[in-house]
């Protein structure tokens, strides 16, 4: 009673939900690896199909976060300090593939794809553009690379442009000033939105099932990976599966809140 | 600065190296597939590349009510086999294959086969069990699968459509959804292909269907018109077709006779099919029971699917 009436069931209340998500959360993890069972488990983890998608997952999101960096910096740094024509809209349709599903990306990637000079390419080379594990980097990167861009502007929004005013009035020009004073002072906010795009990256699937279908071993990171093998009756895979996806996903989170821990992105 | 400098160069390094193994100029076929067939396919697939060095086949894997819409948009791909006819025609109608022969271009066949959960709950014993009152029915949607229009031909052929249309508790949109209802207890029994059964067989009882209810469905395989290597394509399509090509379905519970009497709704008239549904029976029976004997008399060619499933609890390979 003593703690309810100076008002401390608040704070205690909000604790409780706090630690009831992690239950329900944990709960469904125990759960499924209870269902998968140790003899299984053992099993799965020490077959080579399970780590060759896990390599593949993990290099082709790292190459394509890459990429999105690329784009991703830059870009953020222009939508968050400079003002040019058509800045708002720029924006808008810079955060349309996190509005839309990523399936439509997938879909509409087809449209890019089978025209000049792709469809020339393709021709000379005898590939089919989008079958390999290229079209697995198209589909990570045109998801990921507007997202990235939001995720920059915000790390640089937060750094107060006083400080590039001083550096160029002491005489950096404008790259100088970017590299020297910008980039070191958002390195945690980069860091954690890279792991952010990483997580997204590897976490992507929809895209895929529309623009490159699967080849054993070729173009099936494990999410694509663990619905093939729910529709292949493999309860087995798709637990595995998940549970080291989830191991993943929490790893790359703890990391993101260990390095970026100071910074206001997420 | 120097670590990120490091950085991208070795990435630029990394892209290179990439870029120079995918124009090395092998032959790689796209094979445009039913989700369904993967089993059967990769096998296929691993001969195949193993007997012809110098081609390399990729699949496309999805659901086949996506594939019109992929072969529209992007006109790629070599080969195609969706699970079920209908798909083909499509293709044919839109005139992205020419060259399609119903008569011959037919590997192998699914079978329809009654599953219910591992023990049987409701005790379904025939097609008029699913019209009992209380019974969970998962049926198929006749709009995204086939497998939904043949449940609708057979509950009708019985005359019973409307009562199982009242238990329905699940209305899928593909195939696998109703394999893993079942394997789950979410509904009590449902109709599928024996290619589908075949994959629970720890968790589903398998009860095959009377000869006069029984379907066989057409599973056919064709030649694109903008296949970019004809001749290899029609070389796999000639290994799928052959002998050895079929023997390698026949293991994932497909039916391979060269021919099955059917009325003209597909249901089957006589007993050609009677003994993979016995071996079907006695598959599921294996995996459940250690002492049940697995020989090719008990189980015929699906011993390894058989084997495959008795190493782990949850299946895998």
């Amino acid at each position: 009673m003593d703690l309810i009436s100076r008002g401390r069931w608040w704070p205690v209340l909000c604790v409780g939900t706090a630690v009831t998500i992690l239950a329900i959360y944990i709960l469904l993890v125990a759960s499924n690896w209870i269902y998968l069972g140790w003899h299984d488990t053992v099993y799965f983890f020490s077959k080579s199909r399970m780590w060759a998608r896990f390599w593949l997952t993990v290099w082709t999101s790292t190459v394509s976060t890459f990429f999105s960096l690329f784009i991703g910096i830059p870009a953020g740094y222009a939508l968050s300090r400079f003002k040019f024509p058509c800045r708002h809209f720029i924006a808008s349709v810079i955060d349309l593939p996190i509005v839309v599903s990523p399936a439509v990306v997938g879909a509409f990637l087809f449209g890019i794809t089978t025209r000049f000079p792709f469809d020339w390419i393709s021709e000379y080379y005898g590939i089919y553009i989008g079958r390999n594990v290229y079209g697995v980097l198209l589909v990570q990167f045109t998801v990921t690379a507007a997202f990235c861009a939001r995720l920059m502007k915000a790390s640089f929004d937060i750094i107060p442009a006083r400080f590039e005013s001083v550096s160029r009035s002491l005489g950096a020009s404008p790259m100088r000033t970017f590299f020297k004073v910008v980039l070191p002072m958002a390195k945690n906010g980069i860091i954690a939105s890279m792991i952010v795009v990483w997580a997204r990256a590897a976490a992507e699937w929809e895209g895929l099932m529309l623009f490159v279908g699967a080849t054993e071993g070729k173009t099936d990171i494990m999410p694509f990976a663990i619905y093939l093998d729910w529709n292949g009756g493999m309860m087995g895979w798709v637990t595995s599966m998940s549970i080291v996806c989830i191991l993943m996903a929490v790893s790359a989170i703890s990391a993101m809140r260990m390095i970026g821990g100071r910074s206001n992105v997420w | 600065m120097k670590t990120i400098k490091c950085v991208l160069l070795l990435v630029i390094a990394f892209c290179f190296i990439l870029s120079s193994q995918a124009f090395g100029g092998e032959k790689a076929l796209l094979f445009h597939a039913g989700l369904g067939q993967r089993g059967a396919l990769n096998e296929v697939k691993a001969v195949f590349e193993k007997e012809n060095p110098e081609i390399k086949v990729n699949f496309s894997y999805k659901g086949s009510g996506y594939f019109i819409a992929d072969i529209t948009r992007s006109r790629q791909g070599d080969l195609f086999m969706p699970g079920e006819e209908f798909y083909l025609m499509q293709a044919v109608e839109r005139g992205f294959l020419t060259n399609y022969n119903p008569k011959t271009d037919i590997p192998a066949y699914f079978v329809t086969v009654i599953i219910t959960p591992a023990g049987n709950p409701k005790n379904i014993k025939c097609i008029e069990d699913f019209a009992k009152p209380g019974v969970r029915v998962g049926l198929g949607n006749p709009k995204s699968c086939a497998i939904g229009i043949w449940h609708q031909k057979t509950f009708g052929k019985a005359g019973i459509w409307d009562k199982v249309k009242a238990n329905a508790t699940l209305s899928a949109k593909c195939i696998p959804e109703l394999g893993n209802a079942t394997q789950h207890r979410a509904i009590d029994g449902t109709i599928v292909w024996a290619t589908t059964a075949v994959l629970y067989l720890r968790d589903v009882e398998i009860i095959p269907i009377e000869q006069q209810y029984r379907g066989i469905i057409r599973l056919p395989v064709g030649v694109l018109k903008f296949a970019r290597y004809k001749e290899e394509a029609q070389q796999l399509m000639d290994y799928i077709l052959s002998d050895e090509g079929r023997a390698i379905f026949h293991k994932h519970a497909y039916a391979i006779n060269p021919v099955i009497p059917v009325d003209k709704n597909g249901f089957c008239l006589d007993g050609t099919t009677d003994k993979d549904m016995e071996y079907l029976v006695n598959a599921a029976k294996a995996v459940k029971d250690e002492s049940f004997p697995v020989n090719k008399d008990t189980v015929g060619d699906l011993i390894e699917e058989v084997e495959r499933q008795k190493k782990t609890v949850r299946a895998g390979d």
